[in-house]
């Protein structure tokens, strides 16, 4: 392959040549037949050692598993595997597109001898949850003079999964810091008065309690027959339904419907894992993409963080598919978070809340209302403007009905923004370790 | 390989100087130091006498059906004498007194107006060889510092036209009467020589902008990466002062040498976080620059090597072999390009490769430039053709290497198939159900349950 600098100099040679012929001169004719045969002359030598297959790409990461916002050095080696110097390669080693190249370059040029090999690294920040892939390194070789190369993309791609971010749990974490300090109330756990460890007050006696009960000393105070009260923490059991359809993949590329109902997901999961609750997870569109049942083991955060990162917005819901799907595999009662733009048919939404329901079950649904999350009103023409506003009503009565309809059901629909979506659900939760739903 | 750049520099120039002077040298005699300067008057001349006609075709044609046509001629006259004549210094100013006569105006018009456009023509190669020398030196000084070819083959041809010009005007420059059939009568002949110079400046000012986009990359990635981590070490103490409540001050070195050369805090910047009062209310940029600084600590501290791996430096080419590969490489290539062009140009070699009739070997068409074309065409077409041959065997090899691996394909089937079974299996699940309810109510069609509930709110 001849480069644009080759055609420079082919350009050239038949500009001489050309003038040499018109003004009957050999030095120009002479100068053009230089240009043109120091053009081609190497050419053979050059198809020949030029085997860019002798080049070998070895890509190596420090972690395969990332959460999103993580940084990560990418190193990569280029081995001269053939017998032949290379005289100059460029190496560039492709990223995602949506990820920062932090620190360094994933560029190299440089000569390669033969049998040795170069190696240089960088480091990328990733920013979107997903399954991505670094590569393909392309490989370009040019001769000395940069009149010819040749282009080798080495397929080789490293898998790399990028969990949800962490961010909200570390301002989680921050929170919890300073309600250490006493700068936050309201978080309560859900305990049942009983035959616990912890000790919970007196009350007087009543006939069939146990005389081990009875605490002596605060009979002998008060005059009268007091019994020590034990409690026992209970733990709620819960599942979050996330909605992955193509609906839920609209708004802002980062803050789209699913990515705010994931970003609920993990901080859920986090909560109630911190206070030994069970959560379980169900991403579901059309299909049930995944779901990890409730549990409490050590790995279980990243069993769901696996299931989440994965999701993609496409397809359409099939509550009634999914909920089938976890109820036949949960026995105890739970409570289901469904994090859902309700934006599909509602006959089987109906359906799914009935069988939830009839099997035991509690459930609310957090609903991000689609118009909130695209472009502000304010972006738009006066014609776009007043076509939104007009779908947004539509929508959101649409929506009261679906509300009251649900509430006969006993099902309480939250709608929320970008804004309040996160704050909702920890609501949600709290409310329900208060008021001790889905014990177990 | 600064070294080695600056050496090839040098051969660089040399050989530019040497192209240039035998161009001056060829060329001694016509350059006439002042045609630039009245080269550029004599264009204003014909421009002035271009507009004078229009002005007065237009000013008559507009005044005569009011005023007659004869009115005009003194403004005519007085106009020429002023605005052409007088302010060009054009005869018969300074001669003999003003004119007076329209027609004589008029005849004097033309003569003015043929005899500058010869003049023109006559001038303009003067001044086009000083144009393409001066463009020539321009872009060989921009090809020194800029280290493009673009630059290197432009002052190339820019010099080279001077020639070609000269040939147009018939200028005698180097050239044979007949072609040589002796190699070393051609090896020695002036035309040879300033040819293979010509070349060798190529040769080298791209064996120049090589060595230099080796080494440079390099040397480029450890100044960034020092710049990057200024960068990111001065972004992380400006938060850490603006955390403590202390004044901030936005310094130019931290703009310039950090900012601008840093794509992520860049970023940050542009976020309006970092360097502003506000920036600690968005702790996620915040705390990405913060965490990058603390990985990159990590990193640095914990690997040795890590330092040199970010700034490649063990891919930095060796000196000694670059300078001896340029030299062998460049002679290889300079006696190859002498030696096919000859092969090539020479007449004899045809000869007595085709075995012509008498009759047409002893013809004058032999002797002819064209001629040469006759095995110019085919040869030059070989080399690619070879090359093609090779190249097509080469990237066979490339192809079947760089699929994607026989794990990475069956993952990619499993996953598929557990797609497909996933969406087989919800199907038939949709349609037990769809066909259980509508045997519950006994209707052939069902009817939407949740507009039915939906009625049923409304009702209440």
């Amino acid at each position: 392959m001849i480069t644009q600098r080759g055609f420079t100099v082919l350009f050239a040679g038949i500009l001489f040549l050309t003038s040499g012929f018109s003004f009957f001169n050999f030095y120009l004719i002479l100068l053009g037949v230089y240009l043109i045969v120091g053009l081609v002359v190497t050419l053979p030598l050059f198809a020949v050692t030029a085997n860019l297959s002798g080049i070998e790409v070895d890509r190596k990461i420090d972690k395969t598993k990332v959460f999103s916002g993580d940084f990560l050095r990418v190193r990569v080696t280029i081995r001269n595997t053939s017998r032949r110097n290379f005289d100059f390669i460029e190496v560039w080693d492709q990223y995602p597109e949506t990820w920062i190249l932090a620190i360094g370059e994933n560029f190299m040029a440089s000569r390669i001898e033969a049998g040795s090999s170069i190696a240089f690294s960088y480091i990328l920040q990733a920013r979107m949850r997903g399954r991505y892939y670094l590569g393909p390194t392309e490989v370009i070789m040019r001769d000395r003079l940069g009149l010819h190369y040749y282009k080798r993309t080495v397929k080789a791609r490293t898998e790399i999964l990028v969990y949800p971010t962490w961010k909200d749990v570390r301002r989680l974490e921050t929170i919890g810091k300073q309600r250490q300090l006493g700068l936050m109330f309201g978080s309560h756990k859900t305990k049942v008065v009983g035959m616990g460890t912890e000790f919970a007050g007196f009350r007087e006696y009543v006939p069939g309690d146990p005389f081990k009960l009875i605490d002596w000393k605060t009979t002998a105070k008060r005059g009268e027959m007091m019994v020590k009260q034990y409690e026992e923490e209970k733990n709620v059991q819960f599942i979050c339904m996330v909605d992955s359809s193509g609906s839920m993949g609209n708004g802002y590329p980062e803050n789209t419907k699913l990515e705010y109902g994931i970003r609920a997901a993990v901080l859920l999961t986090y909560m109630g894992l911190e206070r030994k609750d069970l959560v379980g997870v169900c991403v579901f569109s059309d299909v049930v993409h995944n779901y990890v049942p409730p549990n409490t083991k050590p790995d279980h955060m990243y069993e769901v963080l696996d299931a989440l990162a994965m999701a993609e917005p496409m397809g359409w819901s099939d509550y009634e598919t999914a909920v089938s799907h976890v109820t036949s595999q949960t026995r105890k009662r739970s409570l289901f978070f469904f994090l859902t733009d309700l934006e599909e048919s509602p006959g089987p939404l109906l359906n799914a809340m009935k069988a939830v329901v009839a099997n035991g079950h509690r459930a609310v649904v957090i609903s991000p209302f689609g118009p909130w999350f695209e472009a502000p009103v304010g972006q738009f023409g006066p014609v776009e403007r007043v076509l939104s506003e007009a779908v947004s009503e539509e929508l959101w009565e649409r929506r009261v009905k679906i509300s009251r309809a649900l509430s006969r059901f006993g099902i309480e629909v939250v709608n929320v923004g970008p804004e309040d979506f996160l704050p909702a659900i920890i609501h949600q939760y709290n409310a329900a370790k208060q008021r001790g739903v889905a014990l177990h | 390989m600064r070294v080695v750049t600056w050496i090839l520099r040098v051969v660089s120039v040399a050989t530019f100087v040497y192209l240039s002077y035998t161009v001056y040298s060829i060329m001694s005699g016509r350059w006439d130091w002042g045609i630039p300067y009245e080269y550029i008057v004599t264009v204003f001349r014909l421009l002035s006498l271009i507009m004078f006609f229009l002005a007065i075709m237009i000013v008559n044609g507009v005044a005569s059906p009011l005023l007659g046509g004869q009115v005009l001629n003194n403004l005519v006259g007085g106009l020429y004498n002023t605005l052409i004549l007088r302010f060009w210094y054009m005869q018969p100013y300074g001669v003999s007194g003003p004119m007076m006569n329209v027609n004589e105006v008029f005849t004097s018009f033309m003569n003015d107006f043929i005899g500058i456009l010869m003049t023109l023509w006559n001038q303009t190669f003067t001044f086009l060889y000083f144009l393409c020398a001066a463009v020539g030196i321009a872009l060989f000084l921009q090809s020194l510092v800029r280290m493009d070819h673009k630059f290197v083959i432009g002052a190339f041809i820019s010099i080279q036209l001077i020639l070609v010009i000269a040939a147009f005007r018939d200028v005698a420059i180097p050239n044979y009467e007949v072609f040589p059939t002796d190699f070393y009568e051609f090896l020695v002949s002036k035309a040879q020589i300033l040819a293979l110079v010509s070349f060798a400046y190529l040769e080298s000012s791209y064996q120049m902008i090589y060595s230099h986009s080796v080494g440079k990359p390099i040397e480029e990635r450890e100044e960034t990466l020092k710049k990057q981590l200024l960068a990111l070490r001065m972004a992380t103490r400006k938060q850490d002062r603006m955390e403590r409540g202390e004044k901030v001050s936005t310094t130019a070195m931290s703009r310039s040498s950090g900012a601008t050369a840093f794509s992520f805090l860049r970023e940050a910047i542009e976020r309006k976080v970092v360097g502003t009062k506000d920036a600690l209310e968005n702790m996620d940029a915040v705390a990405d620059v913060r965490r990058l600084q603390h990985f990159v600590d990590e990193l640095l501290r914990n690997d040795p090597a890590a330092k040199d791996e970010l700034t490649a430096k063990a891919a930095a080419p060796s000196e000694s072999y670059v300078i001896r590969s340029a030299v062998t490489g460049s002679a290889i290539r300079l006696m190859a390009v002498v030696g096919v062009s000859f092969l090539l140009m020479n007449p004899w070699v045809f000869v007595a490769l085709l075995n012509l009739p008498t009759g047409i070997a002893n013809s004058v068409e032999l002797l002819q430039p064209e001629f040469m074309l006759l095995f110019l065409v085919p040869v030059v077409a070989l080399f690619p053709f070879a090359a093609m041959l090779i190249g097509s065997i080469v990237k066979r090899e490339v192809e079947i290497e760089g699929n994607l691996t026989k794990e990475q394909k069956q993952e990619l089937k499993r996953e598929k198939r557990e797609m497909k079974q996933k969406k087989k299996k919800a199907e038939k699940a949709r349609r037990e159900r769809t066909h259980v309810r509508r045997k519950r109510r006994g209707e052939s069609e069902e009817k939407d349950e949740w507009d039915r509930a939906i009625e049923d709110v409304a009702r209440e």
